[in-house]
């Protein structure tokens, strides 16, 4: 069945087409430049809130089916299709796309390659999300990836981290805290982790013996349980690395505050839910045996996740590592819903990759925001700051709440499933953990607004900033307004999210 | 039946018209020799897509089958883009020596298709000579340049040994089957004799030489840091394809029944070279001196091809050659044009170069990402069909050990991209200007690059028909 609009290509290609569009335009068309790149990312938000409304939940499973033959002598298609796991990613990548693209508005250096690249890496995430041939899935990954090199590379900030103690000068030798060494720190880790992907999918072709990368076609046959245990792991591994599971977490805090506003939520909001998909698509979706049987495991992970993410960001006096440790803290409850694998647990972990992508674009669009006024990132030099911008405190304490898990705001229904779904799993005892990492997000993240934003003024200087204005509001208030708006009434999207999920759970149980 | 030499014979033609013209014209103008050659041979090419047809003569020790003409057509292309990068070399550096530099090339251009076309020991070794000694001349053509001079010395070295070696191997084979020829249903005399085995492992170490495999790699860095560089983009590409096909030829039409004996050394061999040209590539500051190690990198992965010892794993390391071929050459053109304009190929000498000439540093960025096995471009699938290749026969170690070196090469790619794109240069920004010629062969590999990797279907026919006369499990 092909739909008679192929939306999902619109969405996947238009931010494509807009990067060609682009590279035809002289850098000094400033205004151009930007209109044109404005478009496509309009033209994507559309067509993902087109999928999100005219999705189908009483019929439910795949919808806008695309299939055409790609490569057919070794089994690839061009194959892409939604459910309703996909919808909520994929609208997510949207919002984010359009206030990330807001927020760095105002690059003035090498504007035009910045759009490009950022055009690139934002048909990867939307390939990802809906390719349904594992081949594809792949070229669309490494879309996603390979452009975050240049973007932090050129356009980040260094943070000269002073480095003391013994290995002072092997540190210093790697250049820690520099956008060079936080680059090619992420780009290598996040391709090590692709390459064991690329493994298994090239295991699971062969071993399947169907001589083809067709999802639908490989989850209907069961490999033994030895294959499907270390393809599970490779899996794990290889997607985990995205998802900054514990121990190979370090790229992303060290990747995020270097790099620059609009790749920090790109990467923190929506790069690293790839990596939870990717576990759960390919990993729950082909393998679920091992999936069943990894799950111990992978909750345990979540957990050390949940509890080191916080004790890590609770250390920083950089407000970008608070912001960066975080989603490594809240990148575990996504895994620990992974882990529960059952409908509760599951269904808050889709919700909280969506709560979570929307809440750190939020904070990181926030800070990127604070830094160009205040040009400081050091907490410990800032205070008083709500007197001057008082928009901004807002959004970063709405931003910060919901990180917290307040009622009221998306987190809460988020992290309240998957501590459900933990309960209920047989390994109920990572409730306690988890609980406690809630409890310490609260306070570094309260203790961090209030740094920030009340008390006196630690500078001089800080006295003559000014609020937030113009477009500049544009992202806080899409990105706080979805917050509020699925705290209120998460039913709109936990209805989708369902319907997909059901349909792991009749894989899970088969 | 002459059109069955249409290839050998054309070269010859293009040979003596070099030659004579190359007497006759002032020092002055001879860099129309060089654009007369491009024409010729494109001329050629023409023709023989046209009128070649397949058969052997020699009384069967001269064959042109599809694989010959396959491989003859990649070197035509490849001896093409060279001279084309060349001209502006040879006009400025060469100071009337360019009549020799063309000639140099054409003579080594018909050792290697006299190579890939013989099923006969000995024609074979004259082919293998015809193409080297052109290649240690070359290699020795900056002759003030103290570097020039070791690195010719080292391949002149290495290579008369591998001759000898090569010799040595006909011998033993000679006395064991009493003859020099094979023909597609020949039989190897003595497989479970250590005489035989003896004659094997000879005879590979004579080929391994010309393919830089483990362990015959070290004449490579010097070689190419020392030798002129458009020089060097056609000898880490062209007789590195004829030692493939020869090897292909011998083990696939001679040595049938040992088909799964070989793979186990082919594993090895693809295995350790592999790990010790992307180790080695890490510490390297000259950015010739990375493409070298890379290069031998990418060997080890053409040889896990062949190790999968299937006609998948063969097409598909044909494939590999194509897109080793444009991004390699590409590479090192870059590297040229970049040396026209700084005088030295560290790597500091790249920093800028997105600013002082946007389409080198692209052109650049996207051979590195095809060499590195990136997406959308030829490189990828390159990488992708090899690894897919020795999945599908089940050998994963190598598949394992395969993708975590991509990982180790994409470090020292990234290294360059990030001079090029992230550092920012002490000296003022001086825009580079480059000659039409060298701009043109860049910019047709890097076309390719990206055209192939998004249709690579053409290059897999191409390489499907190529493989259709070898005999060999799927």
């Amino acid at each position: 069945m092909t739909e008679p609009i192929p939306v999902l290509s619109i969405i996947v290609l238009s931010p494509l087409v807009g990067a060609l569009a682009l590279l035809f335009q002289p850098e000094r068309w400033r205004l151009s430049i930007r209109l044109t790149t404005l478009i496509f990312c309009l033209i994507s938000l559309i067509g993902s809130l087109f999928i999100f409304v005219c999705y189908d939940q009483n019929v439910g499973g795949l919808q806008f089916v695309e299939k055409y033959p790609f490569v057919p002598n070794i089994g690839i298609s061009y194959y892409v299709a939604a459910d309703g796991i996909s919808l909520a990613l994929v609208l997510l990548t949207a919002i984010i796309l359009i206030s990330g693209f807001m927020a760095s508005w105002g690059i003035a250096t090498r504007s035009k390659e910045f759009y490009i690249l950022l055009l690139l890496l934002v048909t990867g995430v939307f390939g990802v999300f809906v390719s349904f041939d594992l081949f594809l899935f792949f070229l669309f990954y490494e879309l996603a990836v390979l452009p975050m090199y240049l973007l932090i590379g050129v356009w980040g900030t260094s943070t000269m981290v002073e480095p003391k103690g013994i290995f002072a000068n092997a540190i210093r030798m790697t250049g820690l805290g520099s956008k060079e060494y936080g680059a090619m720190k992420l780009t290598l880790y996040l391709l090590l982790g692709s390459a064991l992907i690329l493994i298994g999918f090239l295991a699971l072709y062969s071993f399947s013996g169907l001589h083809t990368f067709d999802y639908t076609s490989l989850a209907t046959i069961s490999l033994n349980k030895s294959t499907q245990n270390w393809l599970f792991l490779l899996f794990y591994i290889g997607f985990g690395t995205l998802a900054g599971i514990w121990p190979i977490h370090t790229w992303s805090p060290d990747g995020h505050a270097a790099a620059p506003t609009a790749v920090s939520m790109m990467h923190a909001g929506v790069l690293m839910k790839l990596g939870a998909y990717g576990i759960m698509r390919m990993g729950m979706g082909l393998l679920p045996d091992a999936a069943l049987a990894f799950a111990p495991l992978m909750g345990t992970i979540a957990v050390i996740n949940i509890v080191y993410g916080a004790f890590g960001a609770m250390w920083q006096n950089d407000l970008k590592y608070v912001v960066a440790y975080s989603s490594v803290s809240h990148m575990g409850i996504v895994m620990l819903g992974v882990a529960t694998t059952n409908e509760m647990g599951l269904s808050g972990s889709v919700f909280q990759m969506f709560s979570h992508g929307i809440m750190t674009g939020l904070l990181f669009a926030l800070v990127g925001l604070i830094y160009e006024k205040s040009h400081s990132r050091e907490i410990p030099s800032m205070g008083g700051f709500a007197n001057k911008m008082p928009g901004i405190a807002t959004f970063f304490l709405i931003g910060a709440l919901t990180s917290l898990g307040l009622p009221g705001l998306s987190g809460f229904v988020a992290e309240f499933l998957v501590f459900l779904g933990a309960w209920k799993s047989p390994m109920s005892w990572w409730l306690i953990p988890s609980v406690i990492g809630a409890f310490i997000t609260a306070i570094y993240i309260l203790r961090a607004s209030k740094r920030i934003f009340f008390g006196a003024y630690k500078n001089r200087n800080h006295q003559s900033l000014i609020d937030a204005t113009g477009y500049e509001w544009i992202a806080p208030i899409i990105l706080s307004g979805t917050l509020i708006a699925f705290g209120i009434y998460p039913k709109l999207l936990l209805d989708p999210i369902n319907v997909g999920i059901i349909e792991f759970l009749k894989i899970l149980s088969k | 039946m002459l059109n069955l030499f249409i290839f050998e014979l054309g070269i010859c033609l293009a040979i003596l018209i070099i030659f004579f013209l190359d007497i006759f014209l002032p020092t002055t103008k001879k860099s129309i020799l060089g654009i007369l050659s491009i024409l010729l041979l494109i001329t050629l090419l023409f023709l023989s897509n046209r009128f070649v047809i397949t058969g052997t003569f020699f009384s069967q020790s001269f064959v042109s089958d599809q694989f010959a003409i396959t491989l003859k057509q990649i070197f035509v292309i490849s001896t093409i883009i060279v001279m084309l990068g060349s001209i502006a070399h040879a006009e400025d550096k060469l100071r009337g020596r360019d009549g020799e530099y063309y000639l140099l090339l054409l003579f080594s251009l018909l050792g290697m298709m006299i190579v890939v076309s013989s099923r006969e020991l000995l024609l074979l070794f004259v082919g293998f000579e015809l193409m080297s000694i052109p290649l240690y001349v070359l290699s020795a053509f900056s002759k003030d340049n103290q570097r020039s001079a070791e690195g010719a010395m080292k391949i002149f070295l290495f290579g008369t040994v591998s001759s000898a070696l090569l010799l040595l191997g006909i011998g033993i084979f000679f006395a064991i089957n009493g003859t020099t020829s094979w023909s597609p249903h020949f039989h190897f005399k003595g497989l479970n004799d250590p005489l035989g085995t003896l004659a094997l492992i000879v005879l590979l170490s004579g080929f391994g030489f010309k393919i830089a495999a483990f362990p015959f790699q070290f004449w490579v860095p010097d070689t190419y840091e020392g030798a002129p560089t458009p020089f060097v983009a056609f000898l880490s590409v062209a007789p590195k394809i004829a030692g493939f096909g020869i090897i292909y030829r011998f083990l696939f039409e001679a040595l049938d029944p040992l088909i799964l004996k070989w793979t186990v050394y082919a594993f090895v061999i693809a295995a350790v070279t592999m790990v010790i040209g992307n180790l080695l590539a890490l510490p390297q500051r000259n950015v010739k001196r990375i493409l070298a190690y890379s290069g031998i990198a990418h060997i080890g992965y053409i040889l896990l091809g062949l190790a999968s010892g299937t006609k998948f794993g063969v097409e598909m390391s044909i494939f590999y050659f194509v897109a080793y071929l444009f991004s390699n050459m590409g590479a090192f053109l870059v590297a040229e044009a970049v040396n026209r304009s700084t005088g030295n190929d560290d790597l500091d000498a790249y920093k800028n170069l997105s600013q002082r000439s946007p389409f080198l540093s692209l052109s650049m960025l996207l051979f590195l990402l095809s060499l590195g096995g990136i997406p959308f471009v030829i490189g990828f699938w390159a990488k992708l069909y090899i690894f897919l290749a020795a999945a599908r026969s089940g050998h994963f170690t190598l598949v394992i050990i395969g993708s975590i070196l991509t990982v180790v090469a994409l470090f020292y790619y990234l290294n360059i991209a990030r001079r090029m794109y992230i550092d920012k240069g002490n000296d003022e920004i001086k825009p580079i200007h480059l000659p039409f010629s060298l701009k043109l062969s860049i910019g047709i590999c890097a076309v390719l690059v990206v055209f192939l990797g998004f249709y690579p279907k053409i290059i897999v026919s191409v390489s499907e028909r190529a493989i259709s006369s070898f005999k060999m499990p799927l």
